[in-house]
């Protein structure tokens, strides 16, 4: 006994899934009971036959329009047509189809909001794991965060529409730059709280590497938030590209989007009405729809809501 | 106590310099053609815009710029507005503008104060009920609709229904900015309705609640002598840091209804390269947010006895 060293009494045990399935047996799967839990709302799931309805009739609305957002003529003959068989939404102050303006808008909404989601996503939990996860880079990212919150966001906004230019891509990769924020304090509020847990302390006490604590330990919990913060992020996202391209700093005057179609129709809509109409019925449709599934399947994800 | 705020005053300092600096140094990023009008830039030759620039001291090196700013700051001069309002100081621009927004601001942080603890209150005694949905529904729907949307359908239905003004005009205050504070105060009504509603409702769930219900107390009495004091103790510590946001205008309803107040000054000011002029507006925002979190705390210690901050250095 004595003349064996240390290494000799105590190695570490490759982590095997079998000797894992041998402690115990449990039909429990975790995206298994979110989905069951989800469909047990009848109207979470309405709203997202909605929700989707919408979106995929959004790409073939511009395919069954009759007019091609490319090729829109302006003619001031044809200007501010009430909706008719031609027209199916009317035209605008130039004469052109609304219908394809609208449509095509809120396409660009669409994407915008699921690309600048999707970055905020990956580049927040990350950085948020690693926030919460390593000590010595808390008071780093503390005072980063602090001061990139601390200066109006619409004065990087004004200087990159300056310095940079305006377009779809330059307006998502801002939008990102600036989104992970939130998600990152979030994530890392709670990798906080779940690190020192007791069973995080026994997990690598036994050796298990960081990665395998950070997603199969620690990720569970973090996924509802996230998700709820997705769905806080896309309405949210399509409301700031409006009000930025209202104000002149989002999207440049040829890409169509909610906030360039409202700023034309500003000072028209009071007598036009369905120049106004037409595009809010559609664009809050798809954000409220969207925000209500996405508080119902953040409900659902919460594994304390499970068993 | 003391210590405590010295210390948290000097660390807000600290990052109002840090603020300010980066900004500095940002705004110094421009190209300085945006230091001259259209007209200027098609008429000045390269050697007459070299020397405006060298006398307005743009062409320094960067460091003797900043310090030289910091310098005039320490002395209290903030310098004049370049393009905005020629020549006025600063200053004088800024409080021209800013009790516009003020006023706006307070009318509607009063009302949607009034209205959104109202709303809270219906909402949480018909938990459940009809009154309670259309509440929620309220809420959901000004988080999820984009608010250029909504101003849009105020705007419509305020000025085709109900006849208002649809633009903000000095002529008529009074009633041209009635749609104007409706849209500022729709979002924080709704806030504060939910977390109203939230807290007392949390509060509802407590332990001591059922005991004053045992002792026989009546439901008025307990909502309003514990439920609703107890609830708004959350409350109150945003409310402070809302009321000097107002100084700040807001961006978007005042350019969309033509409100001269100070929302718009920021980017007017970048985009026209009047830069004491945003260096200004950068530290009045800096200075108002770490104001309104510090009177947050404090007023939240006041409400709460059992909260201090010394202990546990700050809520933030």
């Amino acid at each position: 006994m004595e003349n064996k060293n240390k290494d000799e009494l105590f190695t570490f045990v490759e982590y095997s899934p079998e000797a894992a399935e041998k402690t115990g047996y449990s039909d429990y799967s975790y995206w298994g009971s979110v989905f069951q839990n989800f469909f047990k709302k009848k109207s979470a799931v309405v709203m997202s036959v909605i929700f989707f309805a919408l979106v995929i009739f959004t790409f073939i609305a511009l395919a069954i329009g009759k007019y091609d957002y490319d090729k829109l003529l302006t003619d001031a003959s044809l200007a501010f047509t009430s909706p008719n068989k031609e027209f199916w939404f009317g035209t605008d102050n130039l004469g052109r189809d609304y219908w394809c303006q609208v449509w095509y808008a809120t396409q660009t909404s669409i994407k915008l909001a699921l690309l600048v989601a999707a970055g905020e996503c990956v580049v927040g939990v990350t950085i948020g794991c690693i926030w919460g996860y390593v000590r010595k880079l808390d008071r780093f990212f503390t005072e980063l965060y602090n001061i990139i919150n601390n200066i109006p966001m619409i004065i990087y906004m004004t200087l990159i529409s300056l310095l940079v230019g305006q377009s779809f891509f330059i307006m998502a990769v801002t939008l990102i730059a600036f989104g992970w924020l939130y998600m990152a304090r979030n994530v890392r509020n709670l990798v906080m709280m779940y690190r020192d847990r007791e069973y995080n302390l026994a997990s690598r006490c036994l050796g298990t590497p960081i990665w395998r604590v950070l997603t199969k330990n620690i990720f569970p919990y973090l996924i509802s938030v996230i998700i709820l913060r997705l769905a806080l992020s896309i309405p949210s996202t399509i409301a700031l590209e409006s009000t930025l391209s209202y104000l002149g700093l989002g999207l440049g005057v040829e890409t169509p989007s909610l906030g360039i179609l409202l700023r034309n129709a500003r000072n028209y809509f009071l007598d036009r009405p369905y120049l106004l109409i037409f595009p809010a019925v559609i664009v809050s449709t798809i954000t409220i729809t969207f925000y209500l599934v996405g508080n119902a399947f953040s409900d659902a994800a919460d594994p304390r809501n499970h068993v | 106590m003391i210590k405590y705020t010295i210390k948290r005053l000097l660390q807000s300092v600290v990052t109002v310099l840090i603020v300010v600096t980066i900004v500095f140094l940002l705004m110094r990023m421009l190209p300085t053609d945006y230091f001259f009008t259209e007209d200027q830039l098609m008429k000045l030759n390269e050697q007459q815009k070299n020397e405006q620039l060298e006398a307005a001291g743009y062409l320094d090196p960067i460091p003797e710029q900043l310090f030289r700013y910091y310098g005039q700051i320490l002395r209290g001069n903030l310098g004049e507005s370049r393009r905005i309002q020629s020549g006025v100081p600063v200053v004088q621009v800024i409080s021209s503008k800013f009790t516009i927004s003020m006023k706006n601001g307070c009318i509607s942080l009063v009302i949607s104060l009034f209205v959104g603890v109202l709303l809270g209150i219906v909402q949480t005694l018909n938990k459940d009920r009809l009154l309670d949905h259309i509440g929620t529904g309220y809420t959901i729907f000004v988080n999820a609709v984009p608010s250029l949307v909504s101003y849009s359908l105020v705007l419509v239905f305020g000025s085709k229904v109900l006849g208002l003004p649809s633009m903000y005009s000095s002529r008529n205050v009074g009633m041209s900015c009635i749609l104007p504070i409706v849209c500022l105060s729709l979002a924080s009504i709704a806030s504060y309705a939910l977390w109203t509603r939230r807290y007392m409702v949390d509060e509802l769930n407590k332990d001591y609640i059922k005991l004053a219900r045992i002792k026989g107390m009546s439901s008025k009495s307990i909502m309003v002598k514990h439920v609703l004091k107890n609830a708004f103790v959350p409350l109150a510590q945003y409310v402070p840091a809302s009321f000097l946001y107002t100084i700040a205008g807001s961006l978007l309803v005042e350019r969309f209804f033509s409100v001269p107040g100070m929302g718009p000054l920021l980017t007017d000011s970048i985009q026209r390269y009047d830069l004491p002029l945003v260096q200004t507006l950068v530290i009045l925002y800096a200075a108002l947010g770490v104001v309104g979190v510090f009177l947050g705390d404090i007023l939240m210690m006041l409400f709460d006895p059992r909260i201090t901050l010394v202990s546990k250095g700050g809520t933030r």
